[in-house]
């Protein structure tokens, strides 16, 4: 009777109800605060790395002037076929369009123009000709990649104010850099080379497309290897195995496999793949077959995890209207769990996507200026990347580090939304 | 005419005894209702009718089972031919998460039952049509067989069991999960079946032993106390034990 709720509320009762609601709204804020804290913690990395990376996406550009000369190109023919611009000599001509930036310099100086750009500027000079023949004998626009630390100076990231001896940017070229960017003969567009070029020692060309090709060859590699095994292994042990000592064992072993340091996983692939079956070095072959034993355990765990959220009622269904254990498990069972492992195993995935330490064992952090094409050419991957280009001494690097931790983040977020589209999507529902 | 014939049947799960000595003869085309108190041993002795016990590693069954004059307790038996011929319907409805077509096509499929896909089209049907729901689905059949009723979804069920016309239908407590509309329908479609099937049916439900039954036996701490016709059993029992439980002096 709810007349007897004001009834009986003597002050020591009184207490004890207000002290059960201040317990819970306590804890309530206990868990506010954490997930606040947590909130925190990932908005400051999130900043860090966006505030420093995001520049790396945009790519600064001088604008000069390239007179193509016949004469200087030491071209003879009246009309040059395609292999005649080819063989061309580019070098005085793209050496005059850069010393043209300042046409009062001495001759002896002028390393600290040529400085200025990017040391690929004649065969930049080259592929605009190439390009577009018909610029043979005029002097036309062209933009030259600036150097790593011009481009750093257009962003603001390099400090003005040091002395002169301790700058990689002297004061002269900091003049001839105001002069061209009030101009407007400083470009900044976005860095497109950044994902279509391989690593490089100079921090302006350097791209990830061979890291990034490295890690999606790694990851396929990986899938190929772990997925089957892992999923027959997970049947057998959870539909067929008799229960025993020998099986739970297996199961205390897998268990423990998946806790094993990675790196123990990149001496047995260095051990293993490359001493033992020679199979070829930094190679995102080796790479996947390594990051395989890691993934493994935890699809193991995945799927066996998921077997069993089969209802055994399912199970008995089929039992009763005749089919056979591997009929029940390849009918009803293994479809039914598929959500899960699928799910488990892009999570496996995720992780391995991740992986350095058996990946720098096994050679894939050796610098890689070519994109692969198949999974038996050496590549690096892009956690490696992030870990070579941290290295790096230039101030070009630093940017990058965080771009390429961008991109790797951006990779994991895609594949944690394609675990949960798949668990939630494809799960059926039972009564 | 004795469709089964059990003699001595003791039931181990692990060192535990969970059946005692059990004899007993089913009678063809007749429903045999088994009753008694909770893990009294009688959807263990179902269980064993069709070797479901199989599936439980630790179960080990003794003593004799004969149905048409066939072993079933033994090694040598397939017991995917057994299941084919003793079909069973569990306590809960358990339809595959399938369409309602799969569901019922599955025995047919998996025992190269139908040669053509208007054979299969027929099975389903008469097979629907049997279990009284085919009126309620016809426009249907490719929906998801969890999505219907509860009640539904038990003569989902029995149509997926009787669709490969087995010989034996094993029920237990197939009603227990169900509202009693519906637990009319089902009770009046096992008085259908049992025209052509020997039923065998696990019950709480006393009154449900006594509707829709021929034989009745009573089970309590794994022995099978008395055993007869359900009239006997519910108006004049022999034994002391059978009467208290009938007239709900204990269980």
């Amino acid at each position: 009777m709810l007349k007897n709720i004001g009834k009986n509320m003597n002050s020591f009762k009184k207490n004890l109800l207000k002290k059960r609601y201040n317990a819970e709204r306590r804890f309530q804020w206990y868990g506010k605060i954490a997930i606040g804290l947590a909130l925190t913690f990932l908005a400051v990395f999130m900043f860090q790395i966006f505030s420093k990376g995001y520049s790396a996406f945009q790519k600064t550009w001088i604008v000069t002037e390239v007179h193509y000369d016949k004469e200087l190109l030491l071209i003879d023919a009246e009309s040059p076929s395609k292999d005649d611009l080819e063989n061309a000599d580019y070098y005085d001509v793209a050496y005059k369009a850069v010393t043209s930036l300042d046409p009062g310099l001495p001759e002896e100086e002028d390393r600290q123009l040529i400085q200025m750009v990017s040391y690929k500027y004649e065969a930049e000079v080259k592929d605009l000709l190439l390009k577009n023949p018909d610029y043979l004998g005029k002097i036309v626009p062209i933009k030259l990649t600036a150097s790593d630390d011009v481009d750093q100076v257009h962003k603001g990231n390099y400090p003005r104010d040091i002395p002169e001896e301790n700058r990689r940017v002297n004061d002269y070229q900091l003049q001839i850099y105001d002069m061209l960017n009030e101009r407007g003969d400083i470009l900044s567009e976005f860095n497109i080379s950044f994902f279509t070029s391989p690593d490089s020692r100079e921090a302006e060309l350097a791209g990830i497309a061979s890291s990034f090709m490295g890690t999606v060859f790694s990851i396929l590699v990986c899938l190929a290897f772990s997925f089957p095994i892992a999923v027959l292994a997970a049947i057998y042990l959870e539909e067929f195995a008799p229960k025993n000592k020998f099986t739970d064992f297996i199961e205390v072993n897998i268990n423990n496999l998946a806790a094993v340091p990675s790196i123990v996983f990149g001496l047995l692939g260095l051990g293993v793949l490359l001493a033992v079956f020679n199979l070829p070095r930094s190679t995102p072959l080796v790479g996947g077959i390594t990051l395989s034993l890691m993934t493994l355990p935890t699809i193991i765990i995945a799927a066996r995890a998921s077997l069993k959220a089969v209802p055994p009622s399912i199970r008995e269904a089929a039992l009763a209207m005749g089919a056979s254990n591997m009929q029940t498990t390849m009918h009803h069972t293994v479809p039914l769990s598929m959500p899960g492992t699928l799910s488990g195993t892009i999570i496996g995935l995720a992780q391995a996507l991740g992986e350095t330490a058996p990946l720098i064992l096994i050679g894939m952090v050796a610098f890689v200026n070519t994109i692969p094409g198949t999974p038996v050419d050496p590549a690096a991957s892009l956690p490696v990347q992030i870990y070579i280009w941290s290295e790096s001494a230039e101030r070009g690097f630093v940017e990058k580090v965080s771009a390429c931790i961008m991109v790797l983040l951006a990779f994991l977020i895609l594949m944690n939304l394609a675990a949960q589209i798949v668990r939630h999507k494809f799960e059926k529902k039972w009564s | 005419m004795s469709k089964i014939i059990a003699e001595n049947v003791n039931v181990y799960y692990g060192s535990k005894q969970a059946l005692f000595d059990v004899s007993i003869n089913i009678a063809e085309k007749e429903v045999t209702a088994l009753i008694g108190p909770s893990g009294c041993g009688k959807s263990t002795f179902l269980r064993c009718l069709n070797r479901m016990n199989d599936v439980i590693d630790i179960c080990r069954v003794e003593g004799s089972i004969k149905m048409d004059d066939l072993e079933l307790n033994s090694r040598q038996l397939d017991v995917v031919r057994l299941r084919e011929n003793v079909g069973m319907v569990f306590q809960k409805p358990n339809p595959f998460p399938k369409t309602i077509y799969e569901n019922v096509a599955y025995g047919p499929t998996i025992h190269g039952i139908a040669q053509s896909k208007e054979e299969m089209d027929q099975i389903v049907e008469t097979s629907l049509k049997k279990a009284a729901l085919w009126n309620e689905v016809k426009d249907r059949l490719d929906e998801i067989g969890t999505g219907l009723s509860g009640g539904q979804q038990q003569r989902l069920c029995i149509a997926r069991a009787i669709s490969v016309s087995p010989e034996v239908i094993l029920m237990d407590e197939p009603c227990s999960a169900l509202d009693p509309i519906a637990t009319a329908q089902i009770e009046e479609l096992i008085d259908d079946l049992k025209k052509e099937v020997t039923i065998v049916i696990v019950t709480h439900s006393m009154s449900q032993a006594a509707r829709v039954s021929q034989k009745t036996g009573f089970f309590h701490l794994g022995k099978l106390i008395e055993f007869g016709p359900t009239d006997k059993i519910f108006k004049n029992p022999d034994n002391q034990q059978t009467q208290d439980y009938i007239t709900g002096r204990f269980g």
